[in-house]
Order: structure tokens, then sequence, then C-alpha cells
């Protein structure tokens, strides 16, 4: 009986710990783990055919030269820079706009702040695919009376063309994300306590340094989460490209890596080189999100 | 692909999808078969048929009901170049394919060179007569046969009749009156345009140029011959440059919101299309009915008649791995000429029948709905006779895809930065010759 005891009480943790445990490790293994592995092999791999290329082609391990190729493709290249080039623009602009918005309606003196809180989130709710296509609307002058009441008063821009189309792009994610990530700062400003505002405040602090000595320094991990989630986010950038190409000739099918590799992969037949760039993509999303938690993780480094 | 251009919604759907690429194989997987051998009435062979034809499930319903010993199943599936093919070729790859599908004659060498199609010559190959020559020869290789086609996209040119009328404009037979008129209906109306510059839209520039008299791929022993940048196109290059350059066409993607606008209120008041493209125009502008005509392609010599096609066409193929390629390839042939699903075909556009003798087909011969709408015009008439017209020594390369792909990306480029058309069209070339080579295939 003694002996029993301890050991049922030893199995059945156990048990539970499996239990709990064998349904996320085989999703993840099955839907996660299994396509990372299935991609990284496929991006060494080849088809080749010969001649006319009418026979029956063979699939070659071609080892790093789907790397190389997709490398040394200029576009696609373009597109890693382009790609750098719009998460400096966008991250920015996200992580101001939502703190921004945060701080406003945690204020307490800005008027409706529940409405607004509903408000700015709102958009969140709409899918991307539709709202592209709203925005879509709103960037064309043909069916935009925005743009049409500016052309009315001598105004004409046109927010597809080259040099604008990547801020008609960070306006939409802007739009999409402020809200959602707003209520993850707002959710880390309820947090703090109200005793440190009123010793504050006793001790003759302004708003504004309230802000600058209590606020921002105690949400700074969710502000961190904020940007690496936008990093990621802006890394991945695809729907938005996708959606309004077909209106404005400035972009293209390899306007971001991600755009050519569903390129590649469902539009020209060659998935290999698609699971490569794919694989490129997503380094540089590991590279660039641990490389900036490092950075603000260091000791010492807390300037703000 | 070339019959249905891509539509925007189907695009936004393959987008969907794409966040689960792992689904795709899943997905295949539903195209079941039974095992090979005749089907009986009590037991018929079942098969699947895919394709993005809007209400081609007519045609397979009469199929079904004409037949008792094989059974057919419609699975309807994105457009071919926005992830139809993608979808096809996975499933090829996973080794459960539909036994029919719907692919362009530009995409025949693509599936090809993947080894995605089933030798149908002992089914169909002494049906060779039933078809337009060149079509039939789309699907052949060496002596084996590959596809059955169903349909082509001879090009014509759709224009508001009533809009030339009040300008007082003749109909433009040759490029030169083309570039005239351009000019006369853009001073008509400051947000007025003779057409839109699709820039979006390989198949419509390929079509341009094999109507300039370009050529682009031929075959010398066992290389490919590629004429991308060759003197014909550029200088169709250089006539649309001089339109771009004086503001006579609006730069705009077809079938985009924009380009549907346009069409409904007459700021765009031609365009240069496929056959099919009535069913097209009719949906989209049904107010506009009884005010449009269809004329054939301006020349660029006066006199002659040299048309084209919108990439070639659509045909049937039998994929690999299919476990019933007779019973599919007796779908395939009867789908693409008995004279009940060619009349269906052609009325849910389809485009123009690849049968040689389309005297058997009803809707070609009177069909007051369509004729109505272009004023009375048998716009049937005009399309006859440019498909007699196409130039049917054009060969489809392997990576037609890569083609399209680069050659949309070149042009958009060219025009967004106002650097000259004609480098966009070398530039093509460059990127699919070096796309061939790299895939192993000979260039000379």
């Amino acid at each position: 009986m003694s002996t029993l005891a301890p050991r049922r009480t030893r199995r059945r943790p156990r048990a539970a710990l499996w239990a709990l445990l064998v349904p996320f490790v085989v999703m993840f293994a099955l839907f996660f783990i299994a396509p990372i592995i299935y991609a990284l092999v496929q991006s060494m791999f080849a088809t080749k055919s010969s001649g006319l290329g009418l026979g029956r082609p063979e699939t070659v391990f071609v080892f790093f030269d789907n790397y190389a190729r997709a490398l040394s493709d200029p576009a696609f290249v373009e597109s890693l820079g382009r790609l750098l080039l719009f998460s400096a623009i966008e991250v920015p602009l996200m992580v101001i706009t939502a703190l921004g918005l945060a701080l406003l309606l945690d204020s307490g003196r800005a008027w409706g702040g529940r409405f607004f809180r509903v408000l700015y989130f709102a958009p969140y709710g709409v899918p991307g695919v539709v709202a592209t296509l709203l925005w879509g609307f709103l960037y064309i002058p043909a069916t935009s009376p925005v743009l049409q009441m500016l052309e009315g008063v001598g105004i004409h821009i046109n927010p597809l063309s080259g040099d604008n189309v990547l801020f008609a792009i960070a306006n939409i994610a802007l739009w999409g994300f402020a809200g959602y990530n707003m209520i993850i700062l707002m959710s880390a400003l309820d947090a703090i306590p109200s005793e440190l505002y009123e010793a504050a405040r006793i001790d003759g602090a302004s708003a504004w340094s309230i802000i600058w000595n209590i606020k921002l320094p105690l949400v700074r991990p969710s502000v961190i989460l904020v940007t690496v989630f936008t990093l990621i986010g802006t890394l991945q950038l695809f729907v938005e490209p996708l959606v309004l190409r077909p209106l404005t000739t400035a972009i293209s099918s390899t306007f971001t890596p991600n755009l050519a590799a569903y390129n590649q992969a469902f539009a020209q037949g060659n998935p290999n080189l698609a699971a490569a760039m794919a694989v490129i993509v997503a380094l540089l999303g590991f590279a660039f999100s641990f490389g900036f938690l490092s950075l603000v993780n260091r000791k010492g480094n807390r300037a703000w | 692909m070339s019959i249905f251009p891509s539509a925007r919604r189907t695009r936004l759907l393959s987008a969907l999808a794409l966040g689960a690429v792992g689904a795709l194989a899943l997905s295949a997987c539903s195209g079941g078969s039974t095992d090979g051998g005749g089907g009986t009435a009590e037991n018929p062979t079942e098969i699947t048929f895919q394709s993005w034809v809007p209400n081609i499930d007519q045609a397979v319903d009469a199929f079904n009901e004409a037949h008792d010993d094989i059974h057919v199943t419609l699975e309807t599936i994105t457009a071919g170049p926005d992830g139809g093919y993608a979808k096809m070729l996975s499933a090829v790859q996973a080794g459960n394919p539909a036994d029919v599908a719907q692919i362009g004659y530009d995409s025949i060498p693509d599936f090809l060179v993947n080894d995605a199609l089933e030798d149908i010559t002992e089914y169909v190959g002494d049906s060779a007569d039933t078809f337009v020559p060149w079509q039939w020869e789309t699907g052949v290789f060496g002596d084996q046969v590959y596809a059955v086609p169903q349909a082509s996209g001879p090009l014509g040119q759709f224009y508001r009749k009533d809009i030339f009328d009040s300008l007082g404009l003749a109909y433009p037979t040759t490029w030169d009156e083309y570039y005239e008129a351009a000019k006369v209906i853009r001073a008509s109306d400051p947000n007025r345009y003779i057409a839109a510059f699709a820039f979006n839209q390989a198949p419509w520039m390929i079509g341009l140029a094999q109507q300039g008299g370009a050529n682009w791929f031929g075959t010398d022993g066992d290389a490919w011959v590629v004429d991308i940048d060759g003197d014909a196109t550029l200088s169709v290059a250089e006539f649309w440059q001089k339109m771009i350059d004086e503001d006579l066409v609006k730069i705009e993607a077809d079938f985009s919101s924009e380009w549907n606008a346009d069409i409904q209120n007459g700021n765009i008041v031609t365009w240069i299309s496929g056959s099919w493209a009535d069913a097209i125009l009719r949906g989209t502008a049904p107010d506009t009915a009884g005010s449009w005509a269809v004329g054939a392609m301006p020349q660029w010599v006066a006199g002659e008649n040299v048309s084209a096609t919108w990439a070639g066409g659509s045909a049937s193929v039998v994929l690999k791995g299919s476990k019933n390629p007779e019973a599919a390839a007796e779908f395939a042939l009867w789908l693409n000429s008995d004279p009940t699903s060619v009349d269906i075909l052609t009325s849910v556009g389809a485009g123009w029948p690849a049968i040689a003798d389309t005297s058997v087909v009803p809707s070609l011969q009177d069909d007051p709905e369509v004729f109505a709408f272009y004023g009375g015009q048998d716009i049937w008439d005009v399309f006859a006779e440019s498909d007699a017209a196409v130039d049917t020594s054009w060969k489809w390369p392997p990576l037609s895809s890569t083609l399209f792909a680069s050659l949309t990306d070149n042009v958009k480029a060219a025009v967004d930065a106002g650097t000259p058309l004609v480098d966009a069209y070398r530039k093509t070339q460059t990127d699919v010759v070096t796309a061939l080579e790299e895939r192993g295939i000979t260039v000379k």
C-alpha cells in the first residue's frame, strides 16, 4: 500500500503532462517543423530539362544553387532593399502612432475615451485583403472622392506612383494595425499602479514628465513587443502589394520577397526557387528580431 | 492561360491560399478516381475535371446525361496563372491529380516540361481532322498527342460605334488611321481615350506583336530560337511608345475597377481582345447595350488581313497519373467536339471553337441576345475571318509563365520610369533566355 501511493502520484502528473503536451507537440511538429524542413529540403533541389525541354525532366540536388540564384537576381535583391526601406518607414511610424494614441486615451483628459478606443481598434477587424481593396478604391482618381476633391482645388496626387507607393502601403498597414498595437500599450499603461502618479504629482511632476519618467519606462517591454511584432509583420509584406498590383505600374511581380516567392511558386512553377526565397526572408526575420531584442536588452541599455 | 485573363477575385483567393501551402497537397487528394477499366451503367467510371471557365458545368451535365458508363465531376479551380496550374502540378507530384484539366495552349509545354501530361495518342489520335489544324498541333509533340484543343481567342477590336459616329470617325482599318482616330477621340473629352494600355496583360502585348509580324519562338533542331526583341516587335513597341508619349492611351490595367468604370462610362472607347471578350463586355457594361460594334484588327499595311490570338487558346489535357486515361480522353474529346457541348462552351464564353466545322454550332449562326448588344451586328463573322487570318506558326516554349511575368514586369517598369518600351522587350528577351538556360533547355 505504502509503496503504491507514491508511485501513483508520480505517474499521474507524467500522464497528465503527456496528455497536455502531445496534441501541441504533434500539431507543432506536423504543421510548423515539418513544413520548414520540407521547405529547406525543397530549396536544395531543382528540376532540369534538356534540349527543347519537352521530354521528361529530372530532379537534381543542387545544394545552395537556388539561394545563389535568388541572391544574384537583381529584382530579388531590389525587393529585399525595398522591404528594408519599408520597415524603416513603417516600424517607427507604427510604434509612435500607437504609443501616441495610447498615451492620449490614457491621459484621462481625452473626451470620449471609450468610444475612440473602439474606433481606433475597429480597422483591425477588417481583413487585410478587404482593407487593401477599400484603400485601393481611395487611391485611384477614377473612384476616389478624396482625390477628386483635391483635383478640384488643383492638387494632383497619385498615391500609387512609384515614389508614393511605399507610403500608400504603409498607410494601409498603419490604419489596420495601429489600433491593435494601441490596445497592447494601453493595457500596459493600465497596469501602472496609480500610487506612482500620486507620488509624482506630490513631487510636482508635470504631465509631460510623468509620461517621460514613469509611463514610458514602465511600458518599455510592451513597446519592444509592439516593435518586434511590427518588424516581423513588415518583413512579411505581401497582401497589400498583391492586391494593389493591378492598379499601378509601380508594383512588379517581385515587389517584395514574399511576392517574388509566391510568384515563383504559384505562377512560374518553380517551387524550389520559391522555397529558397522564403528561407531567406525567414532568416532575415530572425536576424532582425533577435538583433533588435539583443540590442534593447543589453545590460545598462536603459537610455530611456 | 489565355481565355480568361486574371480575374482579381481569383487572385485574392489564391492569395488566401498561400498561407496554406500544405493544404494544397491535402486538397489535391480530393480528386477521387476509381480503378481503371470500362464503367457500366450501374457502376460508371468516375472521373474529375478541373476548369475555371464559368458555367462550364452546363457542358459537364450534358456529358453526364449522354453517358451512363462515365460520370464526370467538375472541380472549379482558380484560373491557371493565378494558382490553378500550381494546384494541378502539385497534385500530379502527389500522385492524386484530377483526370482532365483545362490549360492554355501556352502552358502545354510548361506542363510537358514538368512531366505532367498523359500521352493520349491511342485514344484521340485519329480525331485530328475534327479540329482546326494549328490548334490541334498545339497539343502534338513529336508523334504524341497530349491535348485536345477547346477554343482560341482570335483578336478583334470592340469599339463604341456611337462615339465614333458622333465624332464623324470612320472605323480605323490601319494603325495609322488608329493613331489619327486616337487624336480626335482624345481631343473630344479630357477624360476620353481610344484605349487602355494594359501593362498587366502579357497575352494582349504578345497578340499585338504577333499581329505585327513577330514570331517569338521557333525551333532549330534541338534548340529554341527566341526572338522577343526582333524588328517586328520593336516597331510595334515604338508605335505604342508614341501613343503613350502623346497621351493618347490611358495607362491602366484591364479588368481593374478603374478600367471597368471607364468601359461603362465611355472614357475608353475601344478594346482589342479575343472573341470571348463579348461576354465580358456584356457583363461589365450592360447599360451600353446597342452602342458597341466589332471590327477587324487595324493593319500595318493597308489592305492586308493579318490577325493574331490572345495567347493562343485553351485545351483539355489528361493529367499524368490519371487512373482512367481512356475515359478521361473520351470526355476531353466529347467536351470539345460534340456539337451540343461546343454550343454550350461558345455561349458561356469559352472562346472561338477549335473544331474545323463551326457551322454545326447553333449559337454562332444566330444569337439575338449577343447581336443586339452590338447593334444587330453578326460579330461572329468578324471573328471567323480573324481566326482564318491568324499566323498559325506561333509556337510556345516551356516557361511561358516566366515570359508573361517578365514581360509585364518590364513593361510596367518602363511605363513607370518613362524608359523606352523597346528596352522592356530587350530585357524580356534576356530574362527568358536566361530562365530557359537555367532550366537546362538549349537556346540558340
